[in-house]
């Protein structure tokens, strides 16, 4: 399985097509760190919320690379539907984890941040929090988008934008189901307003079970739709 | 391994490609697959693959390791042959070492030496054809499952293949083979399985030997030729022009 993603992961990184989501996530922290410092901690929560169709946008692009006999293939080789499957997730959480990196890295390079009452290793920690808060769902979504699933381009991206767009609408504050879409404006508001232990653990099952579900779905889909 | 009353259909409302299909396949047996073009013999195959579910129905005691020979292998993709070769040996799950000796072996018998640090979509499709055959022989597979396999591969790799399935088959594996050129009758023993409007029906091996027969007719008498062969129960397996003639 952990073959098999980095299969994945070096034939994504290898046809070049890392490199467009990789632009377009410098673009648009450019733009968010390009109107003068922000306090970091603050920051990184807004920087969460713009990369999250980035991070979906790039998991459809490297579950999208593999030909379609080669998926199969790799179904046979691995022996497991379930575990091919899994193997694609956790390529593009990798895939994921290395842009969050770059996301975690620019407003220090380009000096659009200060550090704030918080300590730097805290804003750090927090910074990487709510990213990852932002992984799993991203991952997910950009699963229920890929080919596998969607078999047509136009289908992908209407799943793509319409997830994205969605996780934005009804995560809005006063929203009537803001349990139906990932956390990812309640989490921009903790990072902005502050919260409690407790609340960062509320936001962190919100996410973790919106990514089980959706995985599941992802999962039932492909099994069904080889 | 068993398929157990299996039925399969690509979506909701869409036709049965299969029907009804009940077959067992015996360690140590191989089925020749026939069947028209469309007819469900490539479905049937990925169906025993494990690459598609049934819609209704079972296939069970599939064996660990399943090697599948698709009817086009996927060139369009990043790597060279041996790096495609060893990545894949890896997802089998062999050692470095092992997918190394496995990697070189499947090289060297399929005559893919000069090919080496090809990339996978310069290759021609007979060339592409080998890689795919090699993929699936890495680790010696329980179940072999080729989709006209003699498809764009030179006279020279034709004649391995029969060699390949009878080693597969002496080990204890199963091999399933689709074909419609006739090269099938190279593999003695083999039950037949037809495929037709979505049914399936098998026949038990011929245990009686066979041999063939190449017979040079004028142009203007083939088609009586092959009328009165089959007429008296022979099997035409194909017609080829004379080259050079």
């Amino acid at each position: 399985m952990i073959a098999l993603a980095r299969m994945r992961l070096h034939g994504f990184v290898r046809t070049g097509r890392a490199v467009a989501p990789l632009i377009a996530a410098l673009a648009v922290l450019s733009i968010l760190y390009g109107g003068g410092q922000a306090e970091a901690r603050e920051a990184y929560g807004v920087s969460a919320l713009v990369v999250f169709p980035l991070l979906a946008w790039q998991t459809k692009i490297l579950l999208d690379v593999e030909p379609d006999v080669q998926r199969r293939l790799a179904r046979v080789a691995l022996g497991s539907a379930r575990h091919e499957i899994v193997a694609g997730l956790l390529a593009a959480a990798a895939a994921g984890l290395g842009t969050i990196a770059v996301a975690l890295a620019v407003p220090w390079i380009s000096g659009g941040v200060k550090t704030g009452p918080d300590s730097l290793p805290r804003i750090l920690l927090i910074g990487l929090g709510v990213h990852l808060l932002a992984l799993g769902p991203a991952v997910a979504l950009g699963a229920l988008s890929s080919r596998a699933v969607t078999r047509t381009a136009g289908t992908g991206a209407a799943v793509l934008v319409t997830g994205s767009v969605l996780a934005i609408v009804l995560g809005l504050q006063g929203s009537p189901a803001p349990w139906l879409v990932p956390p990812l404006m309640a989490a921009t508001r903790f990072t902005t307003s502050g919260g409690s232990t407790l609340t960062a653990l509320t936001l962190t099952a919100h996410a973790a079970l919106w990514t089980a579900a959706t995985a599941w779905a992802y999962a039932h889909l492909r099994r069904t739709r080889t | 391994m068993h398929l157990d009353d299996v039925w399969l259909r690509y979506h909701r409302g869409a036709p049965w490609v299969l029907q009804a299909v009940t077959a067992r396949v015996e360690p140590g047996g191989i089925v020749v697959v026939l069947g028209r073009n469309g007819a469900g013999k490539s479905t049937l195959l990925q169906l025993i693959a494990g690459v598609l579910r049934p819609t209704r129905g079972r296939v069970t005691d599939r064996p660990a390791v399943v090697g599948w020979v698709p009817e086009r292998s996927p060139a369009d993709q990043t790597g060279t042959v041996t790096g495609y070769l060893s990545a894949m040996a890896a997802v089998r799950g062999l050692r470095p070492a092992a997918a190394t000796r496995a990697v070189d072996e499947w090289v060297q018998r399929l005559g893919l030496g000069g090919f080496r640090d090809v990339k996978l979509p310069e290759l021609s499709k007979g060339t592409a054809q080998k890689v795919g055959l090699a993929q699936a022989l890495l680790a010696p597979p329980d179940l072999l499952i080729l989709d006209e396999p003699w498809e764009g591969l030179d006279a020279a790799t034709r004649d391995l293949v029969p060699g390949i399935v009878l080693e597969v088959v002496a080990r204890g594996g199963s091999v399933l083979v689709s074909d419609h050129r006739g090269e099938t009758v190279r593999l003695p023993g083999a039950a037949t399985w037809t495929v037709a409007d979505g049914t399936l029906a098998t026949a038990a091996p011929d245990t009686g030997q066979r041999c063939v027969v190449e017979v040079a007719v004028e142009a203007a008498d083939l088609a009586d030729a092959v009328a009165r062969l089959r007429e008296q129960g022979h099997q035409v397996l194909r017609v080829r022009e004379e080259v050079g003639s």
